[in-house]
């Protein structure tokens, strides 16, 4: 995904992993696992932004 | 935690939830929201206390511990300037850089020419808010950060490696800082969670209040547009750090959305309708918000009674508090009211006698928190917060 294009983003991500998803050509071990992991981390990105607007 | 302090912490948290609930504890509960009130007592300067987290927890903590408050805030001196300045947000005047010492941090609104989202980007904002944070909006209040599609630099992937680190090295201490004011002083950790209203977001950090009054008559439908597409983000952030024991209220700090900074319309149209979901919201998930009500809201008095009952706390910081509590009283729990100025400038004789109004008139029948009105800063006399203490816990028992 290039900077100038725009996912649509929903509350709690910045790079939704269906964008992510597409970049990986096939997941060879436990796929859940993986979005879990990749949106959990993703979650601490959004955090940080909306953080930055409220509070700091 | 020794079983005495674990009764003490156990008390005062029924003390507390039983106010919040609008009903009798055994006494008034004290939750003083102390800021840079906590560096007087304890000897710092505010630069210590904003610069150094560690010394505001402390001094937090010792506060807590002498005074013995039912509830308080981890660090009400909320903005770890050291870290903004690692992430080099403009808009804080830092106390011992930007100001003397012993003056507290400020916000510097940028002016209209300067504000950190222009009138023609609202499109840009409602399509894509995080996107817009990220993209837009962070290049222009860091001093560190690159605007996409220019050169990174090394200032700039230290801004978000510095940032994020420090972040989270803040959260965590306040969890342990909440834990300690537990363990240590047996007192409650009073809010858990944020929140501010979209149109407060707006004014605040992206239009400014000045660009946002001159939209509100150029463009309003964009205004109730960008609101709206804050609304789920601003929930989202209130319900991801709101108190996983649903015990606590989410804080919500409310600014200038009210008459007469706005009209009536205005506020009917674009404030009310984009923050009374967000409240519904978090209280269908079990979930207080504390409306920290700076400034003056007697004018909505009435609208905040459309909110379902108990689930707001309604601070009063310029408002008559007697009509509050005539108002709003029979459906939602009061606290604070007991004027700043007072604490600063007048007697302790004079702040007892204020007090025992409050609690005579508003708090009788429960469903009331004792507190001053803002935020105490390091204006407060320490023989004043002493003095609304001792009182309180001599004359609010029922």
């Amino acid at each position: 995904m290039s900077e100038s294009q725009q996912p649509q983003r929903l509350p709690g991500e910045c790079f939704p992993y269906e964008e992510k998803k597409k970049e990986i050509s096939e997941v060879l071990g436990d796929p859940q696992l993986v979005e879990k992991m990749w949106k959990d981390i993703d979650g601490l990105g959004y955090m940080y932004i909306w953080f930055c607007l409220l509070a700091f | 935690m020794s079983e005495q302090m674990e009764k003490l912490y156990a008390e005062r948290l029924k003390r507390y939830t039983t106010a919040m609930r609008n009903e009798k504890p055994d006494m008034i509960p004290i939750r003083p929201f102390v800021a840079e009130f906590v560096a007087t007592y304890c000897g710092y300067t505010c630069q210590e206390v904003a610069h150094d987290c560690e010394k505001a927890f402390e001094a937090t903590r010792r506060c807590a511990s002498d005074f013995g408050w039912d509830a308080t805030v981890g660090n009400m001196v909320f903005v770890w300037t050291a870290l903004t300045q690692a992430i080099g947000l403009k808009y804080w005047a830092i106390p011992g850089i930007d100001l003397p010492a012993d003056v507290g941090f400020q916000y510097r609104e940028p002016s209209e020419e300067q504000s950190f989202m222009k009138p023609d980007e609202y499109d840009a904002l409602i399509a894509d808010p995080t996107g817009f944070l990220f993209n837009v909006w962070m290049p222009r209040v860091s001093t560190e950060v690159v605007e996409p599609g220019r050169p990174s630099t090394m200032r700039n992937n230290l801004s978000f490696v510095k940032g994020g680190m420090g972040m989270m090295q803040y959260f965590q201490g306040l969890s342990r800082q909440g834990e300690l004011l537990r363990t240590e002083c047996g007192c409650v950790s009073a809010i858990a969670g944020i929140l501010k209203a979209p149109f407060d977001i707006l004014a605040d950090k992206l239009r400014g209040y000045v660009g946002l009054s001159q939209d509100l008559f150029d463009c309003p439908d964009k205004v109730l547009a960008a609101c709206e597409a804050l609304m789920p983000h601003l929930t989202q952030v209130a319900l991801a750090t709101s108190d996983p024991h649903k015990q606590v209220p989410v804080s919500l700090w409310m600014h200038r959305g009210c008459v007469p900074f706005i009209s009536f319309e205005q506020f009917d149209r674009l404030f009310w309708p984009t923050l009374k979901p967000i409240i519904e919201t978090l209280w269908s998930n079990g979930l207080q918000t504390l409306f920290y009500a700076e400034g003056k809201w007697g004018a909505h008095l009435k609208t905040f009674r459309e909110l379902p009952a108990g689930s707001i706390i309604f601070h009063v910081d310029m408002d008559d508090i007697f009509e509050v509590h005539r108002v709003l009283g029979d459906r939602f729990c009061i606290s604070g009211g007991i004027p700043n100025f007072l604490l600063a400038y007048r007697s302790p004789k004079e702040v007892r006698a204020y007090c025992k109004k409050v609690i005579d008139e508003v708090a009788r029948d429960g469903g009331y928190i004792m507190d001053a009105s803002a935020i105490v800063q390091n204006d407060a006399k320490v023989e004043n917060i002493k003095a609304m203490t001792e009182f309180t816990r001599e004359y609010g028992v029922y």
